[in-house]
């Protein structure tokens, strides 16, 4: 049962996330991304890390995705045109990094072959196991998010306060 | 049978992916989108590692990235909303004053 | 027992009268030489005292101190004196001579404005000679020897407005560089053959020690190569072409350096450092050989000059010479002797010379001279006597000197003793032919017209050196100098033979003279007489328009292909193929920086691959991989 789930996870989060880099439709591009991450979702709970895979739909898919979709729709991107920049030719440089990229780990065959002979432990990551250590292990992490998120609100707020105040003429960039 | 070995190699294919969509796109919207499939693969190695070493460091630490990275999406694209109001168009290649 | 501080002041005394005349005095005349003249006798007084000090005891006394300036391993070099008779009597004479002419010039250089310059350069030049003749050293006694060629250029070109006096500062520095030269070769040389187990020294008295130690060939070429030094500062063939040029100086420079002392550095050295040349018998013979022939072309050559200085530097030339041979034959004690009585002579002769240039208003040349002994009775009376010392006529001191040198050569090689002699005889007739013309007969009143006023004697600021130094030219052969400069050595009795022949050639030689000159004809009749050799010797035996040739057609022509060279290849080609190369670089480089943040990304994760790719060695990949980029940036770019 294990490998037909994964492989079937694993097609869907591939072909999702080639969706979201190919797509024309700026639309298409975060509908896939939410495919993608639900498929992702899917391979945690897989992993029996359920606790993580719940997050990730919740604070993913559930706010960051659909923020995205916000400004997908506020900008009315539809109208816009893609005309080809004259810099066109400077991409085909990305593609050629992200492919040696890729068969760079063509290389790595010998620690492939280590991770191949890996035994797979009895770690479930619920709610109750993974707060027992965040709560006691790992409490000042935690309590530092919650400072960095406030930190980044208060980025939003002098940003959008910027923009807000001086109409289109802003140099907050 | 599945091993970490698949794992991993699922997880670099999604990040190399990611890794295209960064580099190439013309829509900065799309970058931001690719930079959350890099943070995805990343999440998806970490977690298999936890489940195979047995140590659960590897989820707490896919909590952290998703927090940090809610966080930096929502800025991200609060600059790219302020962007958008400058330049009228979200093309990468507008952003181009700190040329030589 | 010798005190030191004395030494110490009689060496530096000079150089703070130099130092205070060029700081605050040099606007002022009087106080310039006031300064210049009490630090000369400060020098004078301590060296008396010293004197005394030094032969209080028997065997006479010998002090050496010096500091140690650098040590690096195995290079020592002092800075210090070695105070012995042989230095207290050079001393001596340096500042005896060197005060009264320092008094003389006081009056000499009264009209001219820039005198106080002249007084900070003398004073450089005592002190410099101070320290030639007090160096423990090779390495001291070389910067001092520079610093006298220095001092000699400043003079030699004092009135620098006048080009023919530049260009004999210039010509007297570049021939004493050119003889430098092989003279550091020397010491260097000598020095790397030092070790004898306690280490490398220049010291002169370690070096005593090494000599019997250093293969016989190598000193030969040590003595050459020293005696290079000689060959240029004191003027021998051929080397001797800045002399005569020299003395486009003031009077008193010519008689102080050119004559009694600069010149007789070389000397000086010889007699001081002799036992390197002492057991290399070659180098002697050399150093004869090159002392004859300088004395005796040298006597030729004076013969068809007309200015009264540069007869007088012939003569210096030529006694210069004796004095190089006396040392090539191993006499060293008669070579300084002679150098002794030289200096008394030579510096009175030349005074007297600048008392009549100064009194007929710098006028120079001997035809416009006749009959000044009436109008400048006590000028002429010491020229007198200092010809008649010159010549070696008994009693006077060059009689005693001339002799024991001649002997000497008598004693030892006959070639040598004809060519000297026949030198004196020479020596003789153009001494006096110089006498004649200038001194002797009726003064015609139509030669002094074109001045105006009356032709009277030079003041007593002038005459009184003079009177000194006749004095000392006068008893110089009976006050026993040869004890006092080598008192090891016992005294040698008169060679009877050599005395009369001496002086029976010097009585004819100036018999010849009055002969042809003693009626005063109003040119000279030399000219007629030897004909076209009288060209030859117009012209100096061509030796200077050999080395103008030399300087003109070949150096010249090195030189500017030389600096072609560096101009191209060095400057434009090195260095600015440097410069080029970075500015290109820097214009190739710049089209990274685009602007566009994606390009950045791509670059980034292009050397993420080659970090990875490095970590996993594999190098084909690496070389593949990063060539492939970049012809795709530049395809881009």
């Amino acid at each position: 049962m294990s490998p037909f789930f994964f492989y079937l996870f694993a097609f869907v989060l591939i072909f999702a996330s080639l969706s979201v880099v190919l797509a024309r439709n700026p639309l298409y591009n975060v509908l896939s991304l939410v495919v993608a991450i639900f498929s992702l979702s899917c391979l945690f709970v897989v992993l029996e890390a359920f606790f993580v895979g719940m997050i990730l739909l919740l604070v993913y898919a559930g706010a960051v995705l659909v923020f995205f979709l916000f400004v997908v729709m506020c900008l009315n991107l539809n109208a816009i045109s893609f005309a080809s920049a004259a810099q066109s030719r400077l991409r085909w440089l990305g593609g050629l990094a992200g492919l040696m990229f890729a068969s760079s780990f063509g290389l790595a065959m010998k620690s492939f072959m280590k991770a191949q002979a890996m035994e797979v432990s009895s770690v479930r990551g619920t709610i109750e196991t993974i707060g027992k250590i965040l709560f006691t292990d790992y409490l000042l992490p935690f309590e530092l998010t919650s400072l960095l998120l406030l930190i980044a609100i208060f980025g939003i707020v002098s940003l959008a306060q910027g923009a807000l105040s001086t109409g289109k003429e802003t140099d907050n960039i | 049978m599945i091993t970490l070995g698949s794992y991993l190699a699922l997880s670099g294919i999604i990040f190399s992916i990611g890794l295209v969509g960064v580099m190439t796109s013309r829509n900065v919207l799309k970058v931001l989108l690719s930079l959350e499939l890099l943070l995805a693969a990343s999440n998806l190695s970490f977690v298999a590692f936890s489940k195979f070493n047995g140590d659960y460091a590897g989820q707490l630490i896919v909590f952290f990235v998703i927090l940090v990275a809610a966080a930096e999406v929502a800025i991200g694209l609060a600059i790219v909303v302020l962007m958008y109001r400058r330049l009228s168009t979200i093309q990468a290649d507008e952003l181009r004053t700190m040329k030589w | 027992m010798v005190d030191a501080c004395l030494v110490w002041t009689a060496f530096f005394a000079p150089l703070i009268a130099c130092v205070l005349i060029t700081l605050f005095f040099l606007k002022c005349k009087t106080s310039s030489s006031l300064i210049a003249i009490a630090g000369i006798v400060i020098s004078f007084i301590c060296s008396c005292i010293v004197f005394t000090q030094i032969f209080q005891n028997d065997p006479p006394a010998q002090l050496q101190q010096s500091l140690t300036w650098i040590h690096i391993d195995d290079l020592t070099i002092n800075f210090g004196f070695l105070m012995n008779p042989l230095a207290i009597m050079m001393l001596l004479i340096v500042t005896g001579v060197g005060s009264a002419i320092f008094i003389y010039s006081r009056g000499y250089m009264e009209e001219d404005p820039s005198s106080p310059r002249f007084f900070a350069f003398l004073s450089l030049f005592a002190f410099s000679m101070i320290g030639i003749v007090l160096s423990n050293n090779f390495i001291q006694l070389f910067i001092f020897w520079e610093l006298v060629g220095l001092s000699s250029y400043l003079l030699i070109g004092f009135w620098y407005h006048k080009p023919s006096a530049a260009d004999a500062g210039v010509k007297a520095f570049m021939v004493n560089r050119l003889s430098d030269f092989g003279f550091l070769t020397g010491i260097i040389l000598l020095w790397s053959l030092s070790d004898i187990g306690q280490g490398r020294s220049f010291q002169f008295t370690d070096l005593v020690s090494v000599v019997p130690h250093i293969a016989p060939h190598m000193l030969t070429i040590v003595a050459l190569l020293l005696f290079c030094g000689v060959i240029g500062k004191s003027a021998q063939v051929p080397l001797h072409v800045w002399l005569i040029d020299a003395m486009e100086g003031p009077t008193p420079v010519s008689a102080l350096i050119h004559a009694a002392t600069m010149v007789a550095a070389g000397i000086y050295l010889l007699a001081r450092t002799f036992f390197i040349f002492e057991p290399s018998a070659t180098a002697l013979t050399f150093i004869a050989f090159t002392g004859a022939i300088t004395s005796l072309m040298a006597a030729i050559l004076a013969v068809a000059e007309n200015d009264i200085k540069r007869i007088l530097a012939y003569s210096t030339l030529s006694q210069l010479g004796l004095m190089v041979m006396a040392l090539g034959l191993g006499g060293p004690m008669q070579g300084m002797y002679h150098l002794t009585t030289h200096a008394f002579f030579k510096a009175l002769l030349f005074l007297g010379a600048g008392s009549v240039i100064y009194a007929l208003h710098h006028e120079q040349d001997i035809w416009k001279m006749q009959g000044l002994w009436k109008k400048m009775p006590i000028t002429g009376t010491t020229f007198c006597i200092g010809t008649l010392a010159l010549c070696g006529i008994f009693p006077l001191s060059g009689f005693w000197s001339k002799d024991t040198i001649l002997a000497l050569a008598f004693e030892n090689n006959t070639v040598l003793y004809l060519i000297a002699a026949l030198a004196s005889g020479l020596t003789a007739f153009y001494m006096g032919r110089l006498f004649f013309v200038v001194f002797w007969g009726e003064s015609s009143d139509a030669h002094h017209q074109g001045h105006g006023h009356e032709v009277h004697e030079s003041p007593a600021v002038m005459t009184c050196p003079l009177i000194f130094l006749s004095i000392l030219s006068a008893i110089g052969g009976f006050i026993g100098i040869p004890h006092f400069l080598f008192p090891q050595e016992a005294p040698e009795g008169l060679n009877i033979t050599v005395a009369v022949i001496s002086s029976i050639v010097a009585l004819l030689g100036l018999g010849f003279a009055f002969n042809i000159y003693g009626k005063r004809p109003s040119s000279d009749p030399l000219a007629a007489k030897l004909g076209g050799f009288y060209i030859v010797l117009k012209n100096k035996f061509y030796f200077d328009i050999i080395y103008g040739w030399y300087v003109d057609c070949f150096q010249q022509t090195v030189a500017e292909y030389l600096e072609r060279v560096e101009k191209e290849f060095i400057v434009r080609l090195c260095v600015g193929g440097i410069t080029n190369l970075t500015r290109n670089a820097g214009k190739a480089f710049r089209y990274l920086q685009n602007g566009l943040v994606q390009f950045y990304a791509s670059i980034f994760i292009l050397g993420v691959v080659l970090l990875f790719l490095f970590l996993m060695k594999s190098f084909a990949l690496i070389i593949a991989l990063s060539v492939l980029p970049l012809f795709l940036f530049l395809w881009l770019a």
